[in-house]
C-alpha cells in the first residue's frame, strides 16, 4: 500500500511560504513542439483531463494538456469577491432552449486549468451502487457498462488525493473519509438542528477542503468564497491536486489554447492530433492518441465541429449519439428565515448533507431521488433567490437587508437522461468562427415531481429548525452526459474504458461519458472514471 | 463591478462607503465594510475599491438608453430617494461594451447588448403610450406602473419578446451591479472580502469583532403586509 505522497506529490510541490503557486515548476515545465508526436494530447485540464495527465505522466507517457483558459495563479488571478470572479466561468456565447432552458456560466461551466472544480463548492460524494443499473432496477435512465465495484478503488484513491473530509458515510456503499469533518457554521448548524428535529439523518461532509494542513496546503480559513476560487489552496481542484505532480513528471500544460478541431486520417481511421488557436495563430499538435475532456457542452461541440468525409455529421457520430442524454440536476434552493443571525456567508458553503432520499422509494410517485446540502449563497446569488420571488424595488431592498437572518439549503434531484436533451450546433459563431453550442433541455414528469418533493423536505427541515418563513427558487446544477459510455455504439459514444467506439485512439475522459448522475455532485466520479481510463491506457491501451 | 476593466480610475480613499439606506433604515449602525479594507489582499482590494471610485465612462448606451436604463435600474433597486446611491448603469454599460455576458442567452432573445437596447426602447414606447413622456422623464409612479406591467405578463409576449426572459435580463444585471457595491454590503451587514483574514466565529448568533448586530432583528420582511 503506497502513501498518497508516493502516488501523487502535488500538495508537497506547492510553496510553503504563504504564496500559492510554484512558479519554478511552471517555468521549468517540459515543452513539446507541435511537430513532436506526443503519446497523448488532452483537450481540457479540468477534473477529467488533469487526472488523466497526472496518471499517464507518472507512467512515463509524453503528454500535453491544452486548455482554452488561463493557467491560474490564485494569488494574482482570483479575488475574494463575487462579481470580480466572472473570469472563472466559461462565458463564450451559448444558446439555451427547450421547455426548461438551463442557464450556463457561473453555475456550471469552468474555464482554465482546474476547470469547474476551481469554482465548485467542494462537495465530493460518491455515487451509490444503484446508480450504475437504474434501467434494470428502476426502469428509468440507463445501465452503465461498468459497476460501482469497478470505480470503488479509484474513489478511494482520489478521496485521499484531494483529500476529502467528512463523517463516516452511511449511505450507498458505507465508507469513511481520510479527514475528520470540518466544524460547521451557522447554516450547517441550522441544517443539523432541523434534520434532527424532523427525524432525518444528516452528516457533515463530504467536502474536498483540507481539514488541517495537507502537504504544503494550509488549513481552511472559513472565509466562505469557495465558489470564487480558493485563494487559500485549502479547497481541492486539479490545479493544486494533480497538475503539479503531472508537471514534475514531464507533462506540459499549454494554456490559452482554444481547440478548434480533432485531426482525423481518412486512410487509417485514426485521430492524428488537435487543431488549436493560440495567440491568434492556428496550430496543430500531433499526437498518437487524443483524449477529449471539455465537459458536457464543449466536448460534444468539438466532436460536432470535427466533421470529415468519414464522419459527415461530426466525429464519432455514426449513430446520432453525440450531444444526447445530457443531464443537469434539478437544484431547487429553499431558504428559511430566523430571528437569530445565521450569517451563512461565514464558512464554506459545503458543510452538511443528507442522502436519505437518494434511492427510489416505492411509496413515492417518482423513481430515483435527491440529496440535500447546505449552499450558503453570497449577496449577488442571494439577490437572485429573493428576486425570483417577484420582489423588486423597495421590497427587494428590505428583503435583502434581512440577509444575515437566512439559512439556505439546496437539493440535487436526479433528472433522467433523455435523448432530446442535447447539444447541437447553433448558427451563431464564436470569435474563432466556430458554431457555438445550442443546448436544449426539457424536464420529464419524474423530474418535476422530484423538484417538488425535494422542496417539501427542505421546507420540513427549515421549519423544524424554527424558520418562520421559507422561500424557494428553482435552479439547476451540474452537467453530465452528452457523449455517454455504453455497451455498444448504438447507445453511446465511448466504451467502458472511455475509448470511442468509432476511432480507436480517441478517448473521452470527462463528465460527458456518465450515463446517469444520481443525486451526487459529479466531480469525484469524473475524476474516478478518468483515473480508471488512465489505468486502462497505461496497461496497454496505447 | 467593472474593477478589472477600463483605464486608470480612482481606487477610492477607502474611506467609509456612502450610506444609502434611506428606505430600509440603518439596520447595521456604524458597520462599514471599508473599515476592514486594510486586511484584504491587494488584488481583491484593487477590484473592490475601484467600485467606490469614479464610475467608468459610458461607452455602450446612447444618451437616451442611458437615461432609460438609469430610471429602470433605480426603480428595480428601490433607489427612489435621491443621493447618495449606487451608480449601477456605468457598470452594466461596461459589461455590455466588453460583451462580458453570463455565458448564455435564451434562444428567443437577442444577444444581451441588443436585448438591452431593444427593451429600453420598448420602455420608452410603453411610457409614451401611458403618459406621453419618455420613460426616463415620467414620474416615478408611472415608471413603476410600466415596469409592473412587464412583470405581470409572466412569460407572455412583450413587444415580441418573452417578458419573463426580459425580466431575467434586467434583474440579473441590475442586482449583480448593486450587490457588488460596498454600500449595499453595509446595508445588509455583509463584510465583503475575507482573505487572508477568514472568519473565527462562525455559528448562529456568533459575530466577529468587526461585525455589527442587526438593530432590528424582528424586522422580518415576510411578516404581515409584505406577504
Amino acid at each position: 500500500m503506497t502513501t498518497v505522497r508516493e502516488r501523487n506529490e502535488s500538495a508537497w510541490l506547492l510553496p510553503n511560504d504563504g504564496s500559492r503557486t510554484n512558479h519554478r515548476l511552471r517555468a521549468d515545465m517540459r515543452r513539446f513542439a507541435d511537430s513532436d508526436t506526443v503519446d497523448l494530447v488532452v483537450v481540457g485540464c479540468g477534473a477529467g483531463g488533469s487526472t488523466l495527465l497526472q496518471r499517464l505522466a507518472r507512467h512515463g507517457w509524453r503528454v500535453v494538456g491544452l486548455d482554452a483558459g488561463p493557467f491560474w495563479d490564485p494569488d494574482a488571478d482570483w479575488v475574494s469577491d463575487e462579481a470580480g470572479s466572472h473570469h472563472l466561468y466559461w462565458t463564450e456565447p451559448r444558446v439555451i432552449s427547450g421547455a426548461d432552458p438551463v442557464p450556463m456560466g457561473s453555475n456550471n461551466s469552468g474555464r482554465g486549468v482546474g476547470g469547474s472544480m476551481v469554482h465548485y463548492a467542494g462537495y465530493t460524494p460518491r455515487f451509490h451502487p444503484s446508480d450504475f443499473a437504474t434501467r434494470t432496477n428502476d426502469g428509468v435512465g440507463a445501465d452503465w457498462p461498468i459497476g460501482y465495484q469497478d470505480l470503488r478503488p479509484y474513489y478511494e484513491d482520489i478521496e485521499q488525493e484531494l483529500p476529502v473530509a467528512g463523517e463516516d458515510w452511511p449511505w450507498g456503499d458505507p465508507h469513511g473519509y481520510p479527514q475528520r469533518p470540518h466544524p460547521v457554521g451557522g447554516n450547517g448548524e441550522i441544517f443539523l438542528r432541523g434534520a434532527y428535529a424532523a427525524g432525518i439523518t444528516a452528516k457533515v461532509g463530504p467536502v474536498a477542503i483540507s481539514n488541517g494542513r495537507f502537504g504544503n496546503r494550509p488549513h481552511c480559513v472559513y472565509r466562505g468564497f469557495c465558489l470564487q476560487g480558493c485563494k487559500v489552496n485549502a479547497k481541492a481542484s486539479p490545479l493544486i491536486t494533480h497538475i503539479p505532480d503531472a508537471l514534475a513528471h514531464g507533462a506540459e500544460i499549454r494554456a490559452n489554447a482554444m481547440i478548434t478541431g480533432i485531426g482525423f486520417d481518412e486512410r487509417t481511421g485514426r485521430a492524428t492530433g488537435v487543431h488549436y488557436i493560440r495567440g491568434g495563430v492556428p496550430r496543430f499538435q500531433r499526437a498518437a492518441a487524443v483524449a477529449v475532456a471539455g465537459y458536457s457542452i464543449e466536448t460534444p461541440r468539438l466532436l460536432l465541429n470535427s466533421a470529415s468525409r468519414r464522419f459527415p455529421d461530426g466525429l464519432c457520430n455514426d449513430f446520432d449519439q453525440v450531444g444526447r442524454y445530457l443531464m443537469v440536476q434539478g437544484a431547487p434552493q429553499t431558504a428559511g428565515r430566523f430571528d437569530a443571525e445565521v450569517r451563512m456567508y461565514k464558512s464554506p458553503p459545503p458543510e452538511v448533507s443528507t442522502e436519505e432520499f437518494y434511492e427510489t422509494d416505492p411509496a413515492q410517485p417518482y423513481k430515483r431521488g435527491f440529496s440535500i446540502q447546505t449552499v450558503s449563497p453570497l449577496p449577488i446569488t442571494w439577490a437572485e433567490h429573493v428576486a425570483a420571488q417577484g420582489h423588486w424595488g423597495a421590497r427587494l431592498r428590505r428583503y435583502m437587508s434581512d440577509y444575515v437572518h437566512w439559512s439556505c439549503l439546496g437539493a440535487l434531484c436526479e433528472f433522467l437522461a433523455q435523448p432530446g436533451n442535447r447539444v447541437t450546433l447553433a448558427e451563431e459563431k464564436d470569435r474563432y468562427g466556430l458554431p457555438v453550442a445550442s443546448f436544449s433541455y426539457s424536464q420529464c414528469d419524474n423530474d418535476k415531481r422530484l423538484m417538488r418533493a425535494a422542496q417539501g423536505v427542505m421546507e420540513r427541515i427549515l421549519r423544524a429548525a424554527g424558520a418562520d418563513e421559507v422561500i424557494t427558487i428553482d435552479r439547476y446544477a451540474h452537467l453530465v452526459g452528452g457523449a455517454r459510455m455504453a455497451a455498444d455504439e448504438r447507445h453511446g459514444v465511448v466504451d467502458r474504458d472511455c475509448r470511442s467506439f468509432a476511432v480507436p485512439n480517441l478517448y473521452i475522459t470527462d463528465g460527458s461519458v456518465l450515463p446517469t448522475q444520481g443525486s451526487a455532485n459529479p466531480a469525484l466520479t469524473i475524476m474516478a472514471v478518468s483515473a480508471r481510463a488512465a489505468a486502462h491506457l497505461a496497461a496497454g491501451g496505447r | 463591478m467593472s474593477g478589472r476593466t477600463g483605464g486608470p480610475r480612482g481606487t477610492g480613499s477607502a474611506g467609509a462607503a456612502p450610506r444609502i439606506s434611506h428606505a430600509t433604515g440603518d439596520r447595521f449602525p456604524g458597520f462599514d465594510v471599508l473599515a476592514q479594507s486594510g486586511h484584504w489582499d491587494a488584488v481583491t482590494a484593487g477590484v473592490v475599491l475601484s467600485r467606490v471610485g469614479r464610475p467608468p465612462d459610458i461607452r455602450f448606451f446612447t444618451p437616451a438608453e442611458e437615461a432609460a436604463a438609469t430610471a429602470l435600474c433605480d426603480r428595480l433597486l428601490g433607489q427612489d430617494d435621491g443621493e447618495p446611491k449606487v451608480e449601477v448603469v456605468p457598470s452594466i454599460d461596461a459589461r455590455l461594451a466588453e460583451q462580458q455576458t453570463d455565458g448564455w442567452r435564451y434562444a428567443d432573445m437577442p444577444q444581451d447588448g441588443q436585448a438591452w437596447r431593444d427593451t429600453l426602447r420598448f420602455l420608452d414606447s410603453d411610457s409614451r403610450d401611458a403618459c406621453s413622456r419618455d420613460f426616463a422623464l415620467a414620474p416615478a409612479d408611472d415608471q413603476r406602473a410600466v415596469i409592473q406591467a412587464v412583470q405581470d405578463l409572466g412569460a407572455k409576449d412583450w413587444h415580441g419578446l418573452n417578458a419573463a426572459h426580459v425580466w431575467s435580463l434586467w434583474t440579473r444585471y441590475a442586482c449583480t451591479a448593486f450587490y457588488a457595491h460596498p454600500s449595499a454590503w453595509n446595508e445588509i451587514g455583509f463584510p465583503g472580502p475575507a482573505y487572508p483574514r477568514g472568519y473565527k466565529n462562525p455559528g448562529v448568533n456568533a459575530r466577529e469583532p468587526f461585525e455589527v448586530a442587526d438593530a432590528a432583528p424582528a424586522d422580518d420582511p415576510v411578516d404581515g403586509k409584505d406577504r
